[in-house]
């Protein structure tokens, strides 16, 4: 993208107000101190400067107040709304614009309530402030993929291209042969024609011919390795999620979004409430983030002002499949077994898009993953693991009372001379424990 | 003539050809080739999955539709025989305010147009700490705490949590500010208070009961600490703070 000399001189005056903004807001900043600990302690669960959220923005509240005739009023609503908007004809109709109720404070003065809005007022409104400022999170991702699939549509152009250069060369060489009569029989055809060449050069031609034989056996005999590898499956999806800005930026724990995973056998797609815990208030900066959230609003119901109760799905892709005929557990893996997401789903704080079957090589990469060779998501990937997944570290003195503490109390009191040859390694996997028993995951 | 025609012909075989190989392309939509595809789809029914095509056989009314689906209404889960869990785990008596329907969206729920919010003030935690399992009890909850709220409210509990540090969100307030007591405390988690929303889909009673727990201990680290006689401290601060005055107490 690029921005013309008239656009950046506009980005720069803005920047230059917006700083100016800002020294005469940090110029006033003691006097505003008070209102600003008073509209964080009060005000700010619900309202802001500039944003309506469950209470309308306060910016210039007092101007509109004044407007419409009710310069005092705004003092009484604050300590009781109520009694406010039943004498007050404006205060009634700001009442009605919101089916939330706001908590009146009657224990505020008049000159508390000035330096609130004193504070509110002084606030840079932050939609100019952040506008032409690069912003993280858009659908960055969109671009290279289209990038990648018009680069195929350029190769086959080209070999179409190639290839009729060469029919077109081919064909001016037979109109030269039949002109000058050179060893053409009348009515051949190119099949003739190619018979007659390969007899000639039989040697090349076999040989060639064998070369490319065996070729086409050892692909198709590697292909058939790639046969249920699902590596770098990214499937698009209805939604663009981020999600680096989700877990990376804003720290998110996966268990939040993916709340089952400690309970159940999947690990969840979260449900659209609880993207709206947070997007009820987040609606996105850039005009790309705000077309994918608007995407959320439209499936919770949600008019920018309140629930309408008219819901729609939202239909995911599946990314990560197994077959119907292996059984895998969350539960089990991350409770139990205590493995860290990252080590099947790699790092998914760096993840700028929605959810891809990691390669294994990118998986090693992390740090604290058990490195594996196999493909993510084959049997021998699973296999590989249990082989080397330790059950529980440290000695059996400093084992936490947990699952496996039991199993290691067993192994010392039944068998000793088993569970020292499990512990030749210094550890006992999962493998000792049956994990590499078929009906562990095949029943 | 004949031969232009074939020049033609085989031209255009060439062409196609390459359109179709070109089309078994590897791209981040496809999951590649599998054995025995009957073997990979489950017949039964299986979260986010979509079931309008089973085995050749379609199916109109389930084609786009999430196969994973809310229990129906008044399910009760089932936890045990123990009678003291199972009445813990039972569905919340207190129903949400009929403005929750605009306001958080709580359009399936029971309504009342009650202020049940300023009643579950004297609501008190079912999940009594003793000596023994107050420190199992705390441990889980700022487990909970950690994967479920600090995110907006902060490690601390003081509203400075990573979302609201990198801007993206505002206006959560300090717990040492809250007035709410813990069975009010429960009715906002459970059905959300102001901005936030309802995560009675994501949290079961237990682990809600468990994170007021920790709460509480944020609010006041002497709050559930025991001494010599083995009585418990229930802190100071929830209990110093004024009583809200009768307007306050409606659910906003």
């Amino acid at each position: 993208m690029k921005i013309s000399n008239n656009q950046m001189f506009r980005n720069f005056n803005k920047w230059c107000l917006g700083i100016l903004t800002v020294m005469l807001f940090t110029g006033s900043f003691n006097a505003n101190a008070q209102g600003e600990g008073l509209f964080k302690a009060k005000c700010a669960s619900c309202h802001q400067p500039h944003k309506d959220g469950t209470g309308p923005k306060l910016f210039q509240a007092r101007t509109k107040w004044a407007d419409a005739g009710a310069k005092e009023e705004i003092y009484k609503w604050v300590n009781n709304w109520e009694s406010a908007a039943a004498t007050n004809p404006y205060a009634a109709s700001v009442a009605a614009s919101t089916p939330n109720k706001m908590t009146s404070d009657p224990t505020l003065s008049k000159e508390q309530i000035d330096q609130i809005f004193d504070w509110v007022d002084a606030q840079p409104d932050p939609a100019t402030m952040t506008e032409g400022t690069p912003t993280d999170g858009g659908p960055a991702g969109s671009a290279t993929t289209t990038e990648e699939s018009s680069n195929g549509w350029v190769w086959m152009l080209l070999g179409i291209i190639f290839v009729t250069i060469i029919m077109a060369v081919g064909g001016v060489r037979r109109q030269l042969k039949s002109v000058t009569g050179e060893n053409l029989r009348e009515g051949s055809t190119y099949t003739e024609e190619f018979r007659s060449w390969a007899w000639k050069y039989r040697k090349y031609v076999g040989f060639g011919g064998l070369v490319i034989f065996i070729g086409l056996c050892v692909t198709g005999i590697l292909s058939l390795g790639t046969i249920g590898v699902v590596e770098e499956y990214q499937p698009s999806q209805p939604i663009a999620f981020p999600h680096d800005v989700h877990t990376g930026t804003n720290k998110i724990d996966c268990k939040y979004c993916h709340n089952t995973v400690t309970e159940s056998r999947t690990a969840s797609i979260p449900s659209v409430n609880v993207c709206m815990n947070c997007h009820k208030q987040i609606n996105g900066r850039t005009a790309a983030q705000q077309e994918q959230i608007a995407k959320i609003y439209e499936a919770a119901g949600w008019d920018g002002k309140q629930y309408t109760g008219k819901t729609k799905e939202i239909i995911w892709n599946k990314v990560h499949v197994l077959p119907d005929h292996v059984y895998f557990n969350h539960s089990q893996h991350v409770v139990v077994g205590g493995v860290d997401c990252k080590q099947c789903h790699g790092d998914m704080t760096k993840m700028n898009g929605t959810a891809m079957v990691q390669p294994v090589s990118e998986l090693n990469k992390i740090e604290g993953n058990i490195a594996l060779t196999r493909p993510t998501l084959t049997m021998g990937w699973c296999i590989e693991c249990h082989g080397e997944k330790e059950i529980s570290t440290g000695t059996i003195d400093t084992k936490n009372d947990g699952y496996y503490n039991e199993i290691h109390k067993r192994l010392l009191n039944n068998d000793k001379a088993l569970y020292g040859k499990y512990l030749d390694d210094g550890k006992v996997t999962v493998k000792e424990l049956g994990g590499w028993e078929c009906a562990k995951c095949h029943y | 003539m004949k031969i232009k025609f074939k020049a033609i012909a085989s031209l255009a075989i060439v062409a196609a050809s390459t359109l179709i190989l070109g089309s078994c392309s590897t791209g981040p939509d496809s999951s590649g080739h599998e054995y025995m595809p009957d073997m990979y789809r489950s017949p039964a029914i299986e979260p986010y999955v979509d079931y309008g095509e089973v085995r050749g056989r379609e199916q109109e009314g389930v084609k786009m539709k999430i196969s994973s689906l809310v229990p129906p209404h008044y399910t009760i889960p089932y936890f045990g025989t123990d009678s003291a869990s199972v009445r813990l785990m039972l569905p919340y008596f207190r129903k949400a305010n009929e403005a929750f329907k605009l306001t958080h969206g709580l359009y399936g729920a029971d309504l009342t147009p009650a202020d049940e919010y300023a009643l579950a003030i004297n609501d008190v935690n079912p999940l009594k700490l003793t000596a023994d399992n107050s420190e199992a009890i705390f441990k889980k909850g700022k487990e909970l705490f950690l994967a479920n709220c600090s995110h907006c409210h902060g490690e601390k509990g003081d509203g400075n949590g990573p979302m609201v540090v990198s801007g993206a969100y505002a206006g959560v307030p300090d717990y040492k500010t809250v007035a709410a007591k813990e069975g009010q405390m429960f009715y906002s988690i459970y059905y959300g208070k102001g901005a936030m929303g309802s995560h009675s889909s994501i949290l079961n009673k237990k682990e809600i009961w468990t994170i007021i727990h920790h709460i509480r201990k944020i609010q006041d680290d002497k709050y559930g600490t025991f001494d010599a006689s083995g009585a418990m401290s229930a802190g100071s601060v929830t209990d110093s703070m004024p009583k809200p005055a009768a307007s306050a107490g409606n659910p906003q």
